[in-house]
C-alpha cells in the first residue's frame, strides 16, 4: 500500500522531522516492512507491506498511529464538526447484523473541483482522481482514514434503502459495468428497486455519482468482514473497499467519516447539507481479554513490570484494567486481531522491540530421537549414487497423462492421480513413475553434449487407491551415453543394461532388477525403496569365520547354446559343487563369433576353491569334472 | 713402420675412428668388430697371415706394428661398447617410467542435488540440539495443510488459483507447505508428549503452489519446517535456537534480526533476517544495501495449533518456522534463474551440488 509522506506528516507531525529511512526502519521494526520508496507528484510514496491481519493499518492515519504509538508522539486531532442529525430523508432499514450501523447524510451539491492538493494526493497513490468532489473525497477518506464510503446520486434512488441478503438470482451492474448475479449470501444495499450496491465491495451503475448529480446520499457503514471477503471472492471483485472491510474495519469511524465527508463537500463545492442521520448502533464490543503476568513473561523470556505493559498497550488504544496476576485489556474497536492473551504479548513486545528480546537455548526435557531408518536409507543411498557417479536430480511431482501412461503400471489408472486445476496438460497427473521425468532429463542433458549420463531421484511414485494417491517412495536410475575413453588406460564403450544391473546389486537389491531400455544406449531402471535394505540394527554384524589356506582357482571354457541362460546353468553346476568350499562361481567371459559352431557362444567360467584344510589337486578335478557333468547335461560341451 | 704394413690396412686404420664414431648401436659395434678384430676375414686375421708369410728377419718388427694396431683398436671398441650399453640401459629405464604427467584415470564423478544438499545441511545443524526428522504426504488433506494450522476457513490461499486439488478427490490437495507435518507429529506424538518430554523436529520436503514457471517462481518447491515443543517456550527459546543454527550456517559473526510479522499458526509471529553473509553486512546486491537478508519466517505456535492436536496449550507451548530452501540457495548461490535447480543439468548438478 503506497503511504504519501506529506499526508503521513500531517497526521503525525513529528513525522516531517524525520528522515525517510528512519520512517522505513521504524516501520519494518514494527511489522511493516516498506518494500521502495518513488518520488511521485513532488512527494515521496512509500510502498508498504501490511500483513493481512492489520485492517486498521491501511491506511496513513493508521501508518501514523503506529508511528505514534512507538515515538510515544501526538497524533493531529480527529474531530470533525458533528452536523445535527435529524429525521432521515430517505428510510434506512438495517436487516441483518452484518451491518450494525449506517451513517448518512443527503447534500445539495454546489459548484467547485476537487482541490489540488488532494488530486496530487491520489495522484500520488496511483489512484486516479475524477474530479468529481463526491468521488474523491469518498476516495480521499478511504486512504487517509481507512474507512471506505460511497456517496450515490439521490434522485435516481427510489424509494427507501435497506441493508439485506441479495435474494438468489437478483441482478446488479456494478460501476465496472459488469452484470452480477447475486446469491443470497450477497450483502446488498437496495432500494425499492433492487440492489444498488454491493455492501463494502462496489456500488452500482444506476445510482452512480456524475457530473449531472445534484444530490447526492452518502453512506458511512460498518460491514461483516467475513461476508465482505465472501463477496468479493465469489465475485472477483477486489477492491479497496472490499480490501478494508475485509480485513475488519472500525465500527466507530462511521459516523466521523460520515462527518468528513460532509465537512469536505461542504468546502470543495459549497455543497448544502440537507439532513444527517444514522441507522442502527455500534456492535458490542467483544469480552476484555486477560493478560496474566505468567503468560507475558513467558513469552517475553524475561519478567516484564506490568506497568510497562500496561503503558504500552494504552498506548495501541487499550483500555486497561491492572489486577493482581495480570491485565484486563479492552482492545480499541479498530483492533480486530487482538482477541486472545497472547496478542496481547506480542504487542507489548513488539512496540518494546523485538530486538529486546533476549537469546536463550531450549532445554532439552527429554532424550533426543534417533533419525528414522528410512530417511537413513535415503541418505545412504543418495550418497552411495553420487560416489559411484549418478547425479541427483528433482524433477516435478506431476507429468502429463502421455508420458506417464508410457511407464505406469496398467493397474494405476491415472484417474486418480490427477488434479482438478494443473498448470496445463503436461503438468496434470502425479506421476505412477519417476522414469519419464529421468528419461525427459538424461535425453535433454545428451542433446547438450554430455558424453555419459548418470542421474537419479528420490522421491515418491503415486498409486491411485480408493482413498486417494498412494505415494510409494522410489528410487530411479537412469544411464546412457559412453563409458571410458577418456585416459589412455580405460578403452571407451557404450553403457550397457548389465550396468544398471550392476547397480542394483552394488545398492543390495537381491532380486534380479528390472532394466528398461530408454532409447538407444539409454537404460533405467525403477525400485520401490522398500525393496532396498534398510540400515541394520547391528552395530556391527555377527562374526563369520573364514579360511586362511590357499583358494584354488579352476576355469571351464564351454560351448552353450546361445538360447542358455547363465542363471539355470550356474544353478545346476553349483548343485554337483561342494557348497562349503565353492567360494565364487562366475562367468567372466562371453564369447560370440562366427568361427564357433552356429547357434553356440562360449562361456569362460570360474570356479574358487577354499576350505579349512589345504586342498588336494585330485578332489579338485573331480569336482571339476561334476560340474562339467552338470553343464553338459544342460547340452553344454567343453571347448576344444 | 707403416711402409712394413700394405697400403689398405694403414688405410683401414686411418678410417677406424670414423667408423667407430658412426656406430649408434651395438649390432653396429659388433658389425666393425668383426670387420676389424675378428677370427676370420678380418683386418686383424689379414694381418695375421701377413705375419705368417713375412721372412723371418722382418717378422719381429711387423709383430710388433700389428699388434699395436689390434690392441688400439680392441681398446677403443671396448670403450665404445660401454658407452653403447650404458646408453641404451638407460633407455630401457626410460621405457619403463611411465610419465606420470598423463590424464590417469579418474572415479566417476556423480553430485547430490544442491538443494538437497541444503536441507542436509539444516538437519546437520539442527541434530546437535536433539532435533529429528519428521517427513510427511506430498498429498495432503485440507485439515492437515489448513484447519489444523488454524488457517480460516476462507483464506485466500484455500483457492483453486493457489493450491492444486485432486480431481477425484476433492478434499486432497498437494501440501501448500511443510507445516502438515506439524499437525501430523503432533496429532501422533500428543498422548506420549510428557512421557517424551515434549519434542523438536526438522520437517523438510517437496511442496506445490500454483505459479506459473518463471525466472523466481515454480509451482513446485522445497521447505525446511522446524518446530519445538516444550514447557514454558517463549520467543527468547525461538531467537536462542536460530541465532545458534544461523551462525552454524553462516559463520560465527552471523547477527539475526526478528521483525514483527504475521501468519495464522503463530503467535507472536516475526520474519527472521540475518546479516548478509554474502558482503559481511557492509551493503550489496543481494541485501540491496541494507546488509540484511531475509531467511524465513517463525514465531511460538498458535494455542488453537496445539489444541487442535490435543495438546494443552496452557501447559505446553513452543515455536515453529519455516524457510524456502531455493530462496536460499539462491541466495547463496547467486544462481539468476530458479528454473536451472529443475532443469538438472550434469554441469550444474557437479558444480552446485557435487558431494560432501
Amino acid at each position: 500500500m503506497w503511504i504519501e509522506r506529506k499526508v503521513l506528516a500531517q497526521e503525525l507531525p513529528a513525522v516531517a522531522g524525520l528522515d525517510t529511512r528512519h520512517v522505513c526502519e521504524l516501520l519494518a521494526a514494527l511489522g511493516f516492512p516498506v518494500d521502495g520508496v518513488v518520488n511521485r507528484e513532488g512527494t515521496e510514496a512509500l510502498d508498504v507491506d501490511i500483513t493481512a491481519n492489520r485492517g486498521d493499518a491501511m491506511s496513513h492515519r493508521g501508518i501514523a498511529r503506529e508511528l505514534a504509538t512507538k515515538l510515544a508522539q501526538p497524533m493531529a486531532p480527529l474531530a470533525p464538526a458533528e452536523p445535527v442529525e435529524g429525521t432521515p430523508i430517505v428510510d434506512v432499514r438495517l436487516e441483518v447484523m452484518a451491518c450494525p450501523v449506517y451513517s448518512t447524510a443527503v447534500l445539495e451539491l454546489g459548484s467547485g473541483s476537487t482541490p489540488l492538493d488532494v488530486q496530487a494526493f491520489l495522484l500520488a497513490l496511483e489512484a486516479s482522481p475524477k474530479r468529481l468532489p463526491a468521488v474523491d473525497a469518498s476516495n480521499e477518506l478511504l486512504h487517509r482514514y481507512g474507512h471506505p464510503t460511497h456517496a450515490f446520486d439521490a434522485d435516481r434512488i427510489e424509494g427507501a434503502v435497506s441493508v439485506r441478503w441479495a435474494r438468489a438470482g437478483e441482478a446488479l451492474i456494478t460501476l465496472d459495468g459488469i452484470e452480477r448475479t447475486l446469491t443470497s449470501l450477497d450483502l446488498v444495499i437496495a432500494d425499492e428497486q433492487g440492489p444498488i450496491a454491493l455492501a463494502g465491495v462496489m456500488g452500482g451503475e444506476r445510482t452512480k455519482v456524475t457530473e449531472g448529480t445534484r444530490r447526492v446520499l452518502l453512506e458511512s457503514a460498518y460491514f461483516d468482514a467475513k461476508t465482505v471477503r465472501a463477496a468479493a471472492r465469489r465475485h472477483s471483485l477486489h477492491t479497496d473497499a472490499s480490501h478494508r472491510f475485509g480485513r475488519g474495519a472500525d465500527p466507530a469511524m462511521a459516523r466521523i467519516a460520515r462527518n468528513l465527508l460532509v465537512e469536505r463537500l461542504t468546502q470543495w463545492c459549497g455543497a448544502r447539507l440537507m439532513g444527517a442521520w444514522t441507522a442502527g448502533s455500534l456492535p458490542v464490543p467483544a469480552a476484555p481479554t486477560f493478560l496474566k503476568t505468567a503468560l507475558l513473561a513467558r513469552v517475553a523470556g524475561e519478567i516484564l513490570s506490568l506497568a510497562e505493559a500496561e503503558e504500552i498497550l494504552e498506548r495501541l488504544g487499550c483500555s486497561v484494567a491492572m489486577e493482581a496476576h495480570g491485565l484486563r485489556v479492552q482492545a480499541p474497536t479498530w483492533r480486530h486481531d487482538l482477541v486472545i492473551a497472547e496478542d496481547l504479548a506480542e504487542e507489548v513486545l513488539r512496540l518494546r522491540g523485538y530486538e529486546r528480546i533476549p537469546s536463550v537455548l531450549p532445554p532439552m526435557e527429554g532424550p533426543p530421537q534417533t533419525l528414522s531408518a528410512t530417511y537413513l536409507q535415503r541418505q545412504k543411498l543418495s550418497r552411495r549414487l553420487a560416489h559411484l557417479g549418478f547425479h541427483q536430480t528433482v524433477t516435478y511431482g506431476f507429468i502429463s497423462p502421455e508420458a506417464d501412461a508410457a511407464f505406469s503400471a496398467p493397474d494405476n489408472p491415472p484417474e486418480g492421480r490427477t488434479l482438478s486445476n494443473p498448470l496445463g496438460l503436461e503438468y496434470s497427473v502425479m506421476r505412477g513413475s519417476l522414469l519419464p521425468s529421468l528419461q525427459a532429463t538424461a535425453e535433454q542433458n545428451l542433446r547438450q553434449g554430455a558424453r555419459e549420463v548418470r542421474l537419479f531421484e528420490l522421491g515418491p511414485a503415486y498409486t491411485s487407491s480408493p482413498g486417494g494417491p498412494r505415494e510409494v517412495p522410489s528410487l530411479a536410475l537412469v544411464w546412457g551415453g559412453t563409458l571410458g575413453g577418456q585416459d589412455y588406460l580405460t578403452p571407451a564403450r557404450a553403457v550397457r543394461e548389465a550396468d544398471l544391473t550392476g547397480i542394483a546389486h552394488d545398492l543390495g537389491l537381491t532380486r534380479a532388477p528390472e532394466v528398461r531400455s530408454l532409447g538407444e544406449g539409454l537404460f533405467g531402471l525403477e525400485l520401490p525403496l522398500a525393496d532396498l535394505p534398510l540400515a541394520g540394527d547391528r552395530i556391527i554384524p555377527a562374526f563369520r569365520p573364514f579360511s586362511r589356506f590357499p583358494v584354488v582357482e579352476r576355469d571351464l571354457s564351454l560351448l552353450v547354446d546361445l538360447g542358455q541362460t547363465y542363471e539355470a546353468l550356474a544353478a545346476a553346476m553349483r548343485v554337483a559343487l561342494p557348497a562349503d568350499t565353492l567360494q565364487d562361481l562366475r562367468c567372466v567371459d562371453v564369447f560370440r563369433h562366427r568361427s564357433l559352431p552356429e547357434g553356440r557362444q562360449a562361456w569362460l567360467l570360474r570356479m574358487r576353491f577354499q576350505a579349512d584344510r589345504t586342498l588336494v589337486g585330485d578332489e579338485v578335478d573331480g569336482w571339476v569334472a561334476a560340474a562339467l557333468g552338470a553343464a553338459e547335461s544342460l547340452g553344454a560341451k567343453l571347448r576344444a | 713402420m707403416d711402409q712394413l704394413l700394405p697400403g689398405d690396412i694403414v688405410e683401414a686404420g686411418k678410417l677406424f675412428p670414423e667408423a667407430l664414431a658412426a656406430c649408434a648401436d651395438l649390432d653396429a659395434l659388433l658389425r666393425l668388430k668383426g670387420a676389424y678384430v675378428g677370427r676370420e676375414g678380418s683386418h686383424a686375421a689379414h694381418m695375421m697371415d701377413l705375419l705368417k708369410a713375412a721372412p723371418k728377419d722382418q717378422k719381429r718388427d711387423l709383430g710388433a706394428a700389428i699388434n699395436a694396431f689390434k690392441q688400439q683398436w680392441e681398446e677403443a671398441l671396448k670403450l665404445r661398447q660401454a658407452e653403447l650399453e650404458s646408453a641404451k640401459k638407460a633407455r630401457s629405464a626410460q621405457a619403463a617410467n611411465w610419465d606420470p604427467s598423463l590424464p590417469p584415470p579418474r572415479p566417476a564423478e556423480g553430485a547430490l542435488h544442491p538443494l538437497n544438499r541444503l536441507m542436509d545441511r539444516l538437519v546437520e545443524v539442527f541434530r546437535p540440539l536433539g532435533f529429528h526428522v519428521e517427513e510427511g504426504p506430498e498429498v495432503e488433506t485440507e485439515a492437515h495443510n489448513f484447519d489444523g494450522l488454524n488457517i480460516p476457513e476462507d483464506h485466500p490461499a484455500k483457492a483453486s488459483s493457489d493450491t492444486f486439488y485432486l480431481a477425484a478427490h476433492p478434499e486432497l490437495l498437494l501440501r501448500t507447505h511443510t507445516s502438515p507435518v506439524q499437525v501430523r507429529t503432533l496429532l501422533r506424538i500428543a498422548p506420549e508428549l510428557a512421557a517424551r518430554g515434549g519434542v523438536r523436529f526438522l520437517a523438510p520436503g517437496r511442496v506445490y503452489r500454483k505459479d506459473e514457471i518463471d525466472p523466481t517462481h515454480s509451482p513446485m518447491f522445497h521447505q525446511v519446517e522446524g518446530m519445538l515443543v516444550g514447557h514454558d517456550i517463549g520467543m527468547q527459546h525461538l531467537k536462542g535456537t536460530l541465532e545458534y543454527a544461523l551462525r552454524a550456517l553462516f559463520g560465527p559473526h552471523t547477527e539475526i534480526r526478528l521483525r514483527p510479522s504475521y501468519f495464522p499458526f503463530v503467535e507472536p509471529g516475526c520474519e527472521v533476517d540475518v546479516s548478509c553473509p554474502l558482503c559481511d553486512a557492509k551493503g550489496c546486491r543481494v541485501c540491496k544495501g541494507s546488509g540484511w537478508v531475509e531467511i524465513l519466517g517463525a514465531g511460538l505456535i498458535h494455542p488453537n495449533v496445539l489444541s487442535y492436536a490435543g495438546i494443552d496449550p496452557n501447559e505446553w507451548s513452543g515455536w515453529a518456522f519455516g524457510m524456502g530452501v531455493e530462496r536460499m540457495a539462491m541466495m547463496l548461490s547467486q544462481t539468476p534463474d530458479l528454473r536451472l535447480f529443475f532443469e538438472n543439468d550434469q554441469r550444474f548438478l557437479r558444480a552446485m551440488g557435487g558431494l560432501d
